[in-house]
């Protein structure tokens, strides 16, 4: 099968699965015990203007036909609007995704880098001192809770030491760079602005390094223990008996077939760092989706929740693909079907 | 001849009882010799005997629930308030020991919960094939599309805040690992000779799934059960902290650590001690899955 035939289908296959998430949120937000209009109408708010916003909002129609209306409303473009802040959810979404993308894209990869040499010297040193200390730290990191290491960070690097801002992903004085991406850290490079990119930076550096600790032992683990099984490989025998050097057969040849096995769990950490970044942008007031979802549940705001939900499930899944993707890149013998 | 058959049934029974216990004994040995997760059930013992005895050791055991004492309030570590005091004059000390027992709930509830649903979906799936696991695998995949804390966030808020029901939305999404895992177990022990056998001697599906075939597949379930207990933990703690979780005034932890997050770090003690806490107790678990990954899963660690 061709690639492009084989990411048609995987494509395709997306559909009925995100079908399936939105039915079950839909459910989930019809599940809350009260009255959310209400609540957002305010207590003062007379049977007529809650009627009025119930009717505004569609909440007045037979569930089936309130669930038909949404799906048909998300493939035009149109996913509601919020009860409180009457936003657009579309619209919202749109400008907090790109913030929670690069907050999660830069923990990934401060993961992988941090992960993937550590896993290599356990392997290296199995069993002896290097791969014990490996092993202690990437578990002593991932037990934190996020908030809480989160926010002792914050205040020791940021508000003692004054080494980096305490929050937020631009200075709110400061016009953020042309938005391309949407990533501060592309667009600023895109358009060759080095102040821009070095104080989106400062602003990323210490949420990013906290997000990445929930990755760092699953990542150090599994790079360690596919190291070992290539390492036990005829080929790195006849390598190192040829005279290969050492660096050459562990870079080159024994990490780039145990890659294979690291690439699936940064991808799978790739969703759940995703979603330990609503505990990150809570803390250092990052306005990505992840705020915007607490704040929508804490009001019982179910609108955005449903347009939240789907966002984080098209992007786990494309995440998921490209990942598959990747296995025939790095491995040719693998094989699209 | 019916006594000789029934004696050497009762010979090899005693035989396959003795291999097991040696191969018990191993594992036991080989856990033994890994340091650091007898460090981990160390710790973990020492936790589980503070949430015993919190209620008849702590000094101020009334302060676990809404207790007030305004004129001790934000009061920084002393010999009497080891912890310091948070902002009504409740002793954080004893919160953090009370809330120890809380935690050790939450995280079992959880894990035990999601491991029921989740090993029952799997097993049910793979064994009877065909629609039944089409459309249990569909199910599962669905929940999986969406990282846990999002779906978790989303059904906690639509039952309402409070830490119970922050357990059943946890649960709700925790299972589909256990079914998945469940699920890739039993499609291989199917296929095994043991399974004919039983089949062909008339046991019934239930008997042949609940006594045969999950019963071998046990290892690789505990190990997961061992390592996600210590992020159960952590997910009740952070809707605890974003505020869907535990209410004040219970001792929960990570709700705790958002009520102390207003007064840091000029008041550090508030957030800072229930933190630590959290850690101390997700560590243990830690370090005790990994070292129980390795006896329970030979390739696992070499």
């Amino acid at each position: 099968m061709t690639l492009r035939l084989y990411l048609a289908r995987r494509v395709l296959m997306l559909a009925p699965l995100l079908l399936g998430l939105s039915l079950l949120t839909f459910t989930i937000s019809r599940l809350v015990p009260g009255d959310p209009v209400g609540l957002a109408a305010g207590p003062q708010a007379s049977v007529e203007i809650r009627e009025a916003l119930r009717v505004q909002f569609g909440l007045d129609q037979p569930l089936p036909i309130q669930y038909l209306n949404y799906i048909r409303g998300v493939l035009q473009g149109d996913w509601g609007r919020s009860l409180y802040t009457r936003r657009d959810v579309i619209e919202a979404l749109g400008v907090f995704f790109p913030a929670t993308l690069e907050l999660t894209l830069a923990a990934v990869i401060l993961a992988t880098a941090l992960g993937v040499p550590a896993g290599v010297i356990s392997a290296m040193y199995r069993n002896r001192i290097p791969d014990h200390i490996a092993r202690v730290i990437s578990l002593f990191f991932v037990s934190f809770p996020a908030f809480w290491l989160a926010m002792i960070m914050q205040t020791v690097l940021g508000r003692h030491a004054g080494l980096v801002p305490i929050g937020r992903r631009f200075p709110v004085i400061m016009t953020p760079p042309p938005q391309v991406t949407g990533l501060y850290l592309v667009d600023s490079l895109l358009a060759l602005d080095f102040a821009a990119f070095s104080i989106a930076l400062n602003h990323i550096l210490v949420p990013a390094l906290v997000l990445s600790f929930g990755a760092l032992a699953s990542i150090t683990r599994i790079t360690r223990a596919s190291m070992i099984e290539i390492l036990e490989r005829d080929f790195v025998r006849s390598a190192r008996a040829i005279g290969i050097p050492e660096r050459v057969v562990i870079g080159k040849y024994v990490l780039r077939n145990a890659f294979i096995a690291t690439l699936t769990v940064i991808s799978l950490n790739f969703g759940w760092l995703m979603a330990g970044a609503i505990l990150i942008e809570t803390i250092f007031d990052w306005p990505g989706i992840g705020l915007y979802a607490v704040h929508a549940s804490l009001s019982l705001d179910f609108q955005p929740i449903m347009g939240i939900t789907i966002v984080y499930g098209v992007l786990f899944s494309l995440v998921n693909i490209l990942t598959d993707v990747a296995y025939g890149i790095l491995d040719p013998r693998i094989r699209y079907g | 001849m019916v006594e000789t058959s029934s004696k050497s049934l009762q010979q090899l029974r005693s035989e396959a009882r003795s291999a097991r216990r040696e191969n018990l004994r191993r594992s036991l040995y080989r856990f033994r010799s890994n340091t650091l997760s007898m460090i981990g059930l160390a710790i973990l013992l020492f936790i589980i005997f503070i949430a015993f005895a919190a209620p008849f050791v702590v000094p101020f055991p009334e302060d676990a629930g809404g207790a007030t004492h305004f004129l001790d309030k934000l009061l920084p570590p002393s010999s009497e308030h080891p912890f310091g005091t948070d902002k009504v004059g409740r002793d954080i000390f004893s919160r953090v020991l009370m809330g120890t027992g809380l935690a050790l709930q939450v995280g079992v509830t959880i894990i035990v919960l999601a491991t029921t649903i989740g090993v029952t979906i799997g097993a049910v799936a793979a064994y009877f094939g065909g629609a039944v696991d089409d459309l249990l695998m569909r199910i599962t995949d669905i929940f999986l599309t969406v990282p846990a804390l999002v779906l978790a966030i989303a059904i906690s808020a639509a039952l309402g805040k409070g830490i119970i029901n922050a357990m059943i939305g946890i649960s709700l999404v925790w299972w589909p690992g256990f079914a998945r895992l469940t699920r890739s177990l039993v499609l291989s022990l199917r296929e095994e000779a043991f399974v004919e056998a039983a089949y062909g001697i008339g046991a019934s599906h239930m008997r042949i799934l609940f006594r045969h075939i999950l019963p071998n597949a046990v290892s690789p379930i505990i190990i997961k059960m061992t390592t996600d207990f210590g992020f159960a933990v952590l997910t009740a703690a952070a809707l605890g902290f974003i505020g869907i979780g535990a209410q004040p005034p219970t001792p929960e932890w990570g709700a705790m650590i958002e009520d102390g997050r207003h007064y840091f770090p000029e008041e550090w003690w508030v957030a800072t001690f229930p933190g630590m806490a959290i850690w101390l107790l997700v560590f243990s678990w830690n370090l005790l899955g990994d070292g129980l990954r390795d006896v329970l899963d030979p390739r696992a660690r070499r």
